[in-house]
């Protein structure tokens, strides 16, 4: 049997995935309005500025840098025969030009993957479109990235 | 209007680091929801877990919300929660988003928080321009 359908694995993906919707809702960054107050530097210049997004990700950025720390003691994950490092490494055109494109639409909705589909046990008008075009794009965007690379990168 | 929230950011940052942690502990998966999202797509070996994961990310949303109402919009849990924009605005920004994490390889979780705390030169790179952008694109079509 495969180590991704025993119950310890799924019982972790499960565990992380209500830390992580907890975590969203508890940070507020399932509010739209709240992230395009974060991006909207020109609210600097007013003080209508919210740095809490900034918060949020220093917050995150300690507790899983300890996290990765903890994991190099380890041979392999508890319940996993491998850490599955990314394995890209380049900085290259679909990266930068990804970046790019995500930064658009973020800043178009104040909504980033992580909310969106937390965003599903609140159901705010037109939700469903927006998982819908993610979901559309991401497909897109397989076969965008194969016509970019030689080979596709899925990790 | 939203006003700066430093304790329930800093509250609900550490939450998500955990589960991101626990995920690379306990599975050795880089909590990326772009790629979790993503790849429930064929072709996808591991399909379950990432069901699983999602369904309790929303879960735990929804829980949260039940455990601290004051932490919504306005005070009203989550029902005052609302999407800018009409509903073409909001397919186009969705497109952006989908085809951008996946050609990416990440998004706010995967780059902005697995791949900083790995000190990843490539993650680096990928949320100083999805920051930049962002601003950019707020700059020009607003807040509200």
């Amino acid at each position: 049997m495969s180590d991704t359908v025993k119950p310890g694995y799924l019982v972790t993906a499960g565990a992380s995935g209500a830390l992580f919707g907890a975590g969203l809702y508890v940070s507020q960054m399932v509010d739209p309005y709240k992230v395009l107050n974060f991006l909207n530097v020109g609210g600097i210049a007013d003080g209508s500025w919210d740095p809490s997004l900034a918060l949020v990700m220093a917050s995150a950025l300690v507790v899983m840098f300890i996290g990765l720390r903890i994991g190099d003691r380890q041979k392999r994950p508890i319940f996993n025969g491998k850490f599955h490092k990314p394995d890209l490494t380049e900085i290259d055109k679909p990266l930068v030009l990804g970046a790019v494109f995500f930064g658009i639409g973020w800043g178009m909705s104040g909504i980033c993957p992580g909310p969106g589909i937390s965003l599903l046990a609140f159901m705010p008008e037109n939700l469903l479109i927006f998982l819908a075009a993610t979901f559309a794009g991401s497909f897109a965007g397989s076969y965008i990235l194969k016509g970019m690379k030689p080979k596709p990168a899925t990790a | 209007m939203d006003a700066f929230s430093p304790v329930s950011a800093l509250a609900g940052g550490a939450l998500i680091g955990l589960a991101s942690a626990l995920l690379w502990i306990g599975n050795g998966r880089i909590a990326g929801i772009s790629g979790i999202f993503g790849q429930l797509l064929p072709p996808a070996n591991t399909v379950i877990w990432r069901i699983v994961f999602l369904v309790m990310m929303v879960g735990g949303a929804g829980a949260a919300a039940l455990l601290l109402p004051g932490l919504g919009p306005e005070g009203a849990g989550g029902a005052a929660l609302s999407l800018k924009g009409s509903p073409l605005w909001i397919a186009i920004a969705g497109l952006f988003v989908g085809v951008g994490t996946k050609i990416g390889n990440g998004c706010t979780s995967g780059h902005g928080v697995c791949g900083l705390a790995r000190l990843s030169p490539r993650s680096f790179v990928a949320v100083g321009v999805f920051m930049a952008t962002a601003a950019l694109t707020v700059a020009i079509t607003g807040v509200a």
